[in-house]
């Protein structure tokens, strides 16, 4: 009899457990909130912020959740952001109308006592987010998800707004698209995973929706931040209900009005011949009369060891050479010349940062010319990459774009031209 | 004591049911494509599951039979005690037989030989890369955390040229054609793993594995890292397509290709909103 109580015991013990593990909000280790940026608490050096201040603090949580909602459990979709074409299904949660008269409904069913019914998938771009993303991106989108400390690049910061495979004029935002294809096709070469085989396309939409809308919400807090560091903290009227706005507007009107800035080159690819290849050689290494810094980032050999970043083994040594807590410590040990040359070179959001090894054919933003003349045309928003449209023009970028993509099977295409002296790079350069 | 004996019988009943049960569940049984539970789409994929019934049926039928005897014996034997809680039974001891131990010795052995014999052939037409199909290769898939990198040969027909199609996790090939691929890895082990076809191969860093496999059905499969290869394991999960014609797979990849070769947009994007 004891022995058959037992078993029943241990039945239900093993039935609680597994029903436990069924309901993943319990095992969270606290509420799921959006987290501040550190400028609003800290002193940054450099850095407007707002230490110290706490009332224009609270004003910035208060716009902040008025704008765009409490939590990522509730949010809300700004008045004048742009949305939707389905981007009202950010969350668990549908908006249903905009501005005041909006209604905010669960998408999620609900059971009869009215807590959300566990057995009904989550669905919209949060939760999509939540699944697939946020370990990396952060619940903020601030880059800081648990496994980001071990990847290099780290995962994007997306409160700066700023991204780096665009199509849209130099600094501006991305094209809805844009991140589409980032999203879709993942950035090759780094842990950026694609998600074109694990995610339908309608659900990528959604999931783009929701990038947009932390990108907003951060670049807001950032605006209001600003204002506020110039503000007195003591002034009732201080990031009053009109400037708050207008600033969140601001950050509207640039994103809508990227959208129709796309850049599509007015003539097709040339034809890659020899010939072709050989002037985007030329104007690679700068022998031409514009002078371009290429080979001065990406190396006379095009393997990213250009003499404007730190040589390869230190920056390989600093960044893998050991714990990611302890990076500042292996700078500091650098001598001097190379400890600011590494200090000059951070991408805009504080991390370590390499030219691309381009003899690979291992391109983040695709391989397609098209986007291979983006990066060149556009540069790489961040990342110093410099846009070089109108600089050079579209028939010479399509040469740079061909020579670019002959490297992957042509070594010998840089090895064979010899290092040429500094008196000959200027007569070269004029006999293109 | 005799409940012990009744709780084993109906474990190896409940068992035994769920073999029973599984040939005519598509989520108990193997991957086949839906409404064909019983149909194994890859040539390979038949020998193999052929072999699984094998042993399966001859694992079913010992494990039926030491269980008969095991709950048999528990509940036959089960200790009775006398009002002094003596045992009513004593028990006996035999010290051995050798001729028992030698026929249950010599049975599985010969069953395991058999079973080890009568697989060589199949594994070697899996495995041997003397046997890999003689057609040009259909693409080279570089394993990378965490995702699948498939460089299709493109129009001239060989990998590594200028114009290799170059895919994230979207692999395509033709029905009713042995379809053969170059397996590489560029960090750490990983599987590749065709369920439907009954492929599974570790990708090794260093080393270039051909595995071969084909399909008599069309259609979209499955493909998935099968060796746990870091944190983003789950999320090394593949397209499978499977083209009915040799021109519907041409008239895809020139599609694909022509996008990789796009230097215009088509269309003029941006329209208002998002
Ligand atoms: C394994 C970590 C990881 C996961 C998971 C991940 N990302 Fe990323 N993501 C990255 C990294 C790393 C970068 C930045 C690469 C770089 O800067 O070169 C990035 C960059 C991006 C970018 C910026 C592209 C640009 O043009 O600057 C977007 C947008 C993005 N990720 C969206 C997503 C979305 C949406 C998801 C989920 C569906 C997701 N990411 C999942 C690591 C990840
Ligand atoms: C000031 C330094 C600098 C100069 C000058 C520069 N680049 Fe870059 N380039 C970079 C950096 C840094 C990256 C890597 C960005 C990243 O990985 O996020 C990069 C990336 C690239 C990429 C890879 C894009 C991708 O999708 O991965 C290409 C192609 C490229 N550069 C071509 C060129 C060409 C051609 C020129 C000259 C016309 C040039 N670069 C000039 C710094 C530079
Ligand atoms: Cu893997």
């Amino acid at each position: 009899m004891i022995t058959r109580s037992r078993f029943i015991a241990a039945l239900g013990l093993a039935g609680l457990l597994v029903t436990s593990v069924g309901c993943t909000d319990s095992l969270n280790a606290g509420p799921l909130v959006y987290v501040d940026n550190e400028a609003l608490t800290h002193e940054l050096k450099g850095k407007a912020n707002l230490a110290g201040k706490p009332a224009l603090q609270a004003k910035v949580r208060a716009a902040l959740a008025r704008l765009y909602g409490d939590s990522p459990n509730q949010i809300r979709v700004p008045e004048g952001s742009g949305f939707p074409r389905g981007g009202l299904t950010l969350a668990n949660h549908r908006q249903i109308g905009e501005g005041e008269s909006a209604r905010i409904e669960p998408i999620q069913a609900l059971l009869p006592n009215g807590s959300p019914d566990p057995a009904h998938r989550q669905a919209g771009g949060f939760a999509l987010y939540r699944r697939n993303c946020l370990h990396c991106h952060g619940v903020s989108g601030a880059g800081d998800g648990p496994t980001a400390t071990f990847l290099f690049p780290r995962p994007r910061d997306f409160r700066k707004g700023v991204y780096k495979f665009t199509s849209t004029p130099s600094g501006a935002k991305p094209h809805r698209d844009d991140l589409t294809r980032s999203i879709r096709d993942g950035l090759l070469g780094t842990s950026m995973p694609a998600f074109d085989a694990l995610m339908s396309p309608s659900e990528i939409e959604q999931v783009v929706d929701y990038v947009m809308f932390l990108s907003m919400r951060g670049e807001t807090e950032l605006a209001l931040i600003e204002e506020g560091s110039i503000s007195d903290e003591k002034d009732a009227d201080a990031l009053g209900d009109d400037i708050v706005k207008e600033i969140a507007t601001g950050v509207f009107e640039k994103w809508k009005s990227a959208q129709s800035q796309v850049m599509n080159p007015s003539t097709p690819r040339t034809a890659s011949d020899r010939a072709s290849v050989l002037r985007g050689r030329d104007l690679y290494l700068g022998r031409t009369k514009e002078k371009l810094e290429c080979a001065g980032c990406h190396g006379a050999l095009a393997k990213g060891d250009g003499p404007s970043f730190v040589p390869v083994d230190v920056f390989n040594m600093v960044v893998f050479g050991g714990d990611p807590s302890t990076r500042q410590e292996r700078v500091d040990a650098l001598d001097e010349k190379l400890r600011t040359l590494w200090n000059q070179k951070p991408d805009d959001w504080g991390n370590p940062l390499r030219p691309t090894n381009l003899n690979r054919g291992v391109f983040k933003g695709g391989r397609r010319p098209i986007d291979l003349f983006w990066r060149i045309a556009k540069g790489i928003n961040g990342a110093q990459m410099p846009a070089h449209y109108p600089t050079l023009n579209e028939a010479q970028i399509w040469d740079l774009v061909n020579f670019v993509l002959a490297l992957e099977h042509d070594p010998d295409l840089l090895a064979s031209v010899p290092p040429a002296p500094a008196p000959r790079l200027a007569e070269s350069g004029s006999t293109r | 004591m005799r409940n012990w004996s009744i709780l084993f019988g109906l474990a190896a009943l409940f068992s035994v049911a769920a073999f029973l049960y599984a040939p005519f569940a598509a989520e108990w049984w193997l991957p086949n494509p839906p409404g064909e539970l019983h149909h194994s789409v890859s040539t390979l994929g038949r020998e193999i599951d052929f072999l699984f019934l094998i042993i399966l049926a001859i694992t079913g039928l010992v494990f039926i039979g030491t269980q008969v005897v095991l709950v048999w014996g528990a509940y036959k034997f089960t200790d009775q005690l006398d009002q002094q809680g003596k045992p009513v039974r004593p028990a006996t001891y035999s010290h051995g037989n050798h001729r028992l131990e030698v026929v249950w010795t010599l049975v599985p052995a010969a069953i395991l030989v058999f079973i080890a014999v009568y697989q060589l052939g199949t594994w070697a037409r899996i495995k041997y890369p003397s046997r890999a199909p003689k057609v040009p290769p259909l693409a080279e898939i570089t394993a990378r955390q965490f995702q699948w990198v498939v460089r299709y040969p493109g129009p001239d027909g060989r990998l590594n040229s200028p114009d290799d199609l170059i895919l994230i996790n979207d692999l395509h090939f033709v029905k009713n054609k042995q379809a053969l691929i170059y397996l590489k890895s560029s960090d750490v082990l990983h599987s590749f793993f065709l369920p439907y076809m009954r492929v599974k191969q570790d990708a090794v860093p260093g080393l270039t594995i051909p595995v071969w496999f084909d399909s008599d059905r069309a259609g979209s499969f499955e493909l998935a890292c099968a060796e746990l290869c870091g944190w983003g394991h789950y999320k090394m999960r593949g397209k499978v397509v499977v083209h009915e014609t040799e021109a519907e797979f041409e008239k895809w990849a020139s599609n694909r290709l022509a996008e990789q070769n796009r230097s215009q947009l088509g269309m003029a994007s941006g329209a208002e909103g998002y």
